[in-house]
């Protein structure tokens, strides 16, 4: 593809991270390294109860004696986890915050990525024009979280994990740990022990949460490590829409990322979870820096006829390690994964889903979009699995990978286990390129080469932007469009 | 012939048919007509076995002999044939092949010799021929890649291979045009004896231009509301459903 | 005779090898069979592709059994006594197994001259005990050729492990034909190794009913070059028998052609295992990839597990898989019943129906109807 290659030329210099800036902001510190005393610390910071810190060094007990990870298809230098910063946070006043109390300097932050944080500025917006509720963590820490009391009155409890720890320390207990136990893998192990903050949601029965909710995740602090665990709960008949997006700045040393998410529904309850992924995804020409984002989410659908949906845009990291899962224990449950992972430069994606089947006429849906470019890897893993009791289970996959250029790699392991006579697993899977016909027959159209690659991606993406809310969707197109720009457009 | 007497039926927990009672003697063709949703297809379904549909009162019998306790296959070997408005494609079962192990089963079924492959091959190309049916479709995947048209001659094309005692059509004019549909009709028409009986479901009356009815009956919201001769047909076709569909409820 | 190592239990892939996850072998063989007795009888009856070529082979109990003696034109046989092994325990186990304890001959080789079919029957008389054998096969540039291998379970619980080597020279064809009906009981191995050269055609039907475990792998090495693959299988299992066909493909050069097809229905206990992996190595553009594997499960305890794979290096490629399991089609069951065919009978036909498509596609005549006929067989519809 002639014409791919000079816009390789041309468009090179166009290749930017735009939230690569970092924040001169008065931090602290542990000490580096990773110890039984670290993990006191942490828990002392946090002012947490005896059996927080139980739990957490129980897990970190278990975590020296696991191993790393490597089946996935992703490369990288060993981590030297005493070589981290396991807690940095923003110096601030002791107390509870109200957004007057938040360091300008961490607002203008928020500001400069585009998050709102001002719920007044917010309500100044167009009437009835949807509403975003924000918990932002920067580093270890939860900063601020915004309409709380707004939710309250609805039932809705939405605060850092920190606080519901405190608050709500029943509730954390009971689910904490409960759908992805300490041990589930050598990542999610490490983070139980370490996490710092992350946020907590709790819709009460037959409650339909009257706002969008979300997290905003910023990696500022150098050599630090970001351990966030996220809860939500959705209790019989609840429903909730939540969004995450995560950025962090340029650096040389590559940052460890290692997130656990986990989702616990109800009867009839209902969660959709997007993830607007765009951390720092290293340098385009050298590969250097990048965030290691080795992230486990997982849902359990307990309840009958709940309903989980997974959308994530993945353009970011250096190493993407991500399976957000559906466990479909209820009978009559479904869930679904919509996926678009980006890779270009050096990035390397290893993603994809579970969908495990174990109650009756459970159904589970995926469509899961790869595009990779320059000298990057992007791989679709997942597994769909029915037990002998999942009578009526349904699964349709669909994976597609679009290569644009001759140095990257797109791969496709779906793994697929059928146990009884009485399911229906349909997949399909292609891989192609970007066709030199479309891109001409576009272009004799009128359409410049980037203008003509943004339409031909986009409507290969079609399916899964569909699935996200509109705001998110347009921010996330655009996020494709930057982070393929220097490949072809 | 066919005696229906207070069915009842229901698919999962929603009952369908609410006490259907019908009487169609041997040598006549009787029409059911009906609104979307009154019941039509879930009649055919029970009256030929389908699975997914529970009897829950009433009964349906054949020459006095009970259909519903009987397999698919045992109703078809008793001679009721029911064509579908959606015939199934089956890639990879030539249509011949199809239809000489479905003679020879029923033949079997009923205690007769099994049909030798000459004798076969010849009625075939007979009966064919008569539907303008291009013998070399019948090699090919049963319905594989056939027009909505094609099925429907390849349904009636089988009812002439099996004759059958009892036929139910099925919306049988769906999806064809005027010249498939008079096609369709003279194969029909040909089966017409006294000893055969007919069931014609249809939402519209343009099929019974063709084939001519001795008795319509009207089905909404699962009981038969009105019966007539064929003047019913074209008084349903001026006035609409209306009036039944609010008698029903 | 020399055995370079003593195999234990612990040599066999178990489920913790990524490719043999569901094939575990060191679970179900915790001390390995002694090695097979000699099977002095020449054969008397006749194989499954029997009158289909004069050439035969029959290796028995992994030891070479019977040639006609004299080579034809078009076939030459010849035995190697001190071949490498070049096969490395973590990527390939079996077939390293295969090479390092390969019985005498070491290897036997078939070499097609000239246009010709040949059969090659791999028995195993025996109960209780093991037996490796390593083939090599060569087609000579510009030659057609067809292979029909017979495995044939004659005694019980016995462990075969086969090695098989094929090259294919410049424009040369093969089209090799597996029907493996081994013991209910037995562990059956088969490894083939290909390696293709530029303008050559490889084609292969597997046909299989399993046995206790069983696994059929085929590697081929793929120089693109208008070289041309078709890989397939159809598997048919009840009881408690495991069939596993997994093969790798591996498209070294641009302008390549692959296309897979695997059937398969399992009933009862059975266990059906597809792996296929299709490698596109940077640079191999223009290459054309199909892969489907679609299963029918006809009972709540039989099981379907699949892994088909696509790594892809290249950019300028067409590739794409599908996979489908699932029960018949009850719309179909029962319109076949309604037309007055007995539901047994309805779901044999559709079954034989469905994986009509892939006999289909055998190229050699004879072949194609004896796989036609094994098919009505283990569906119960013998004519």
């Amino acid at each position: 593809m002639a014409a791919v290659k000079e816009t390789i030329d041309t468009v090179a210099a166009l290749e930017k991270y735009e939230h690569g800036f970092t924040t001169d902001i008065d931090q602290e510190f542990a000490p580096k390294g990773l110890s039984e005393d670290i993990v006191r610390f942490i828990s002392a910071k946090k002012d947490e109860p005896e059996w927080m810190l139980e739990w957490r060094l129980e897990a970190y007990r278990r975590w020296l004696e696991l191993e790393e990870p490597d089946w996935a298809k992703v490369s990288y230098p060993k981590i030297d986890y005493q070589d981290t910063y396991y807690y940095a946070a923003p110096k601030t006043k002791e107390g509870p915050k109200s957004l007057d109390e938040v360091d300008p300097e961490l607002l203008a932050v928020y500001e400069k990525l585009g998050i709102p944080l001002k719920e007044q500025a917010v309500l100044a917006g167009v009437e009835g024009a949807p509403r975003y509720a924000v918990d932002a963590v920067f580093d270890s820490v939860s900063v601020v979280t915004t309409f709380k009391k707004e939710l309250a009155q609805a039932g809705v409890i939405f605060c850092s994990m920190s606080e519901a720890i405190r608050e709500h320390p029943e509730l954390v207990r009971q689910y904490l740990g409960s759908v992805v136990p300490t041990s589930d893998n050598y990542f999610a192990c490490l983070n139980s022990a370490v996490f710092s903050d992350g946020s907590f949601v709790y819709v009460p029965p037959g409650v339909r949460c009257p706002m969008e909710l979300s997290t905003y995740f910023r990696i500022n602090a150098k050599d630090s490590g970001q351990f966030e665990r996220t809860l939500i709960i959705a209790d019989k008949g609840a429903y909730v829409s939540y969004l995450e997006g995560c950025t962090a700045p340029m650096r040389d040393e590559n940052q460890l990322h290692a997130a656990v998410v986990e989702l616990v529904l109800l009867d009839d309850a209902e969660i959709k979870y997007s993830t607007v992924q765009n951390w720092y995804p290293g340098d385009p020409e050298t590969g250097k820096g990048g965030i290691y984002n080795f992230v486990t989410k997982r849902a359990d659908c307990r309840g009958d006829r709940s309903k989980v949906s997974w959308t994530q845009v993945e353009t970011g990291s250096a190493i993407t390690w991500k399976y957000p899962s559906c466990v479909l224990r209820g009978e009559g449950s479904s869930g679904e994964f919509y996926s678009i992972a980006v890779t270009n430069g050096h990035q390397q994606a290893d993603t994809g889903t579970k969908m495990i089947h174990l109650g009756a006429n459970t159904k589970s849906r995926i469509v899961a979009k790869g595009i990779s470019a320059g000298k990057s890897t992007s791989t679709y893993r997942g597994l769909v699995s029915a037990h002998p009791k999942a009578k009526g289970a349904r699964n349709f996959t669909q994976c597609d990978s679009l290569l644009i250029g001759k140095t990257c790699a797109a791969h496709t392991v779906p793994y697929i286990e059928a146990r009884n006579g009485q399911s229906v697993f349909e997949h399909e899977a292609t891989t192609t390129r970007l066709s030199d016909d479309q891109l001409f027959y576009c272009q004799q159209r009128g359409l410049s080469q980037e203008e003509a690659v943004a339409l031909l991606v986009n409507g290969f993406v079609r399916d899964v932007l569909q699935q996200l809310p509109m705001e998110f969707a347009v921010e996330a197109q655009k996020l494709v469009a930057i982070s393929l720009e220097g490949s072809v457009g | 012939m066919l005696s229906i007497n207070n069915l009842h039926a229901r698919v999962e927990d929603k009952p369908i048919l609410k006490g259907v009672t019908l009487e169609v003697p041997a040598g006549e063709v009787h029409a059911i007509m009906g609104p979307n949703g009154a019941g039509k297809s879930t009649l055919s379904y029970v009256l030929s076995g389908r699975g997914g549909y529970e009897v829950t009162e009433g009964s349906a019998s054949l020459n006095g002999e009970d259909l519903l306790e009987l397999e698919p296959n045992e109703r078809a070997a008793k001679g009721v044939f029911l064509s579908f408005q959606y015939p199934l494609e089956i890639p990879g079962v030539p249509a011949l092949t199809f239809i000489r192990t479905a003679v020879n089963a029923q033949r079997r079924a009923r205690g007769e010799d099994e049909i030798a492959a000459p004798a076969f091959l010849k009625l075939a190309k007979e009966k064919a021929a008569s539907l303008k049916i291009d013998f070399e479709m019948l090699k090919r995947g049963l319905n594989v890649g056939f027009s909505g048209g094609e099925k429907k001659r390849m349904e009636i094309f089988q009812m002439a291979m099996l004759s059958p005692k009892f036929l139910i059509l099925d919306e049988t004019d769906s999806g064809l045009d005027i010249d498939a549909l008079k096609i369709v009709s003279e194969g029909v028409n040909a089966l017409r004896s006294p000893e055969r009986g007919m069931l014609v479901i249809t939402h519209y009356q343009r099929l019974l231009d063709y084939i001519k009815p001795d008795r319509v009956h009207v089905l909404a919201a699962g009981r038969i509301v009105a019966s007539g001769g064929p003047e019913l047909a074209l008084q349903l076709e001026a006035e609409g459903y209306d009036k039944y569909v609010g008698a029903a409820a | 005779m020399s055995l370079s190592s003593v195999l234990e239990g612990s040599d066999l892939p178990s489920r913790r090898h990524e490719d043999w996850r569901w094939t575990d072998l060191r679970g179900l063989i915790r001390i390995v069979p002694p090695v097979s007795p000699v099977f002095f009888d020449v054969i008397k009856s006749a194989g499954p592709f029997a009158g289909q070529a004069d050439a035969e082979l029959i290796i028995a109990n992994g030891r070479q059994n019977w040639w006609p003696g004299e080579d034809t034109k078009t076939v030459e046989f010849f035995e190697h006594d001190a071949p490498d092994n070049p096969y490395d325990r973590a990527s390939l186990p079996m077939a390293a197994i295969a090479a390092d304890n390969a019985i005498e001959p070491r290897a036997s080789i078939i070499q097609f001259n000239g246009d010709d079919a040949a059969s090659i029957r791999f028995v195993s008389a025996t109960d209780g005990t093991s037996h490796h054998a390593r083939l090599g096969v060569v087609v000579k540039a510009g030659v057609s050729a067809v292979l029909l291998e017979s495995h044939e379970g004659r005694g019980d619980r016995y462990l075969a492990n086969t090695l098989i080597e094929i090259f294919l020279e410049e424009g040369a064809k093969l089209e090799r034909i597996v029907l493996a009906d081994d013991a209910a009981e037995a562990v059956a191995v088969t490894t083939a190794v290909v390696k293709i050269a530029a303008g050559a055609t490889f084609n292969q039907t597997v046909l299989t009913s399993g046995a206790r475990r069983q696994r059929i792998e085929t590697h081929v090495a793929h120089p693109g070059a208008h070289a041309q693959v078709r890989l397939d299988g159809i598997y048919l299992l009840n009881a408690q028998r495991h069939a596993d066909q997994t093969t790798v493909v591996t498209h070294g050069g641009v302008d390549g052609v692959t296309s897979q097809l695997t059937k398969g229905m399992v009933a009862d206990q059975a266990r059906g295992v597809f792996q296929g992996r299709i490698i596109v190595a940077e640079g191999a553009d223009q290459t054309d990839a199909r892969m489907g594997h679609h299963a029918l499960i006809l009972s709540d305890k039989a099981e379907v597990d699949a892994k088909p794979e696509l790594l892809i290096f290249a950019d300028d490629v067409s590739c794409a898989h599908g996979n489908t399991i699932g029960a018949l089609d009850e719309e179909a069951v029962f319109y076949a019943r309604q037309r007055g065919i007995p539901e047994l009978e309805a779901r044999a036909m559709l079954t034989q129906a469905f994986v009509g498509e892939v006999v289909e596609r055998i190229e050699h005549d004879g072949a194609r109807q004896i796989a036609e006929a094994w098919v009505a067989k283990q569906l119960g519809r013998e004519e």
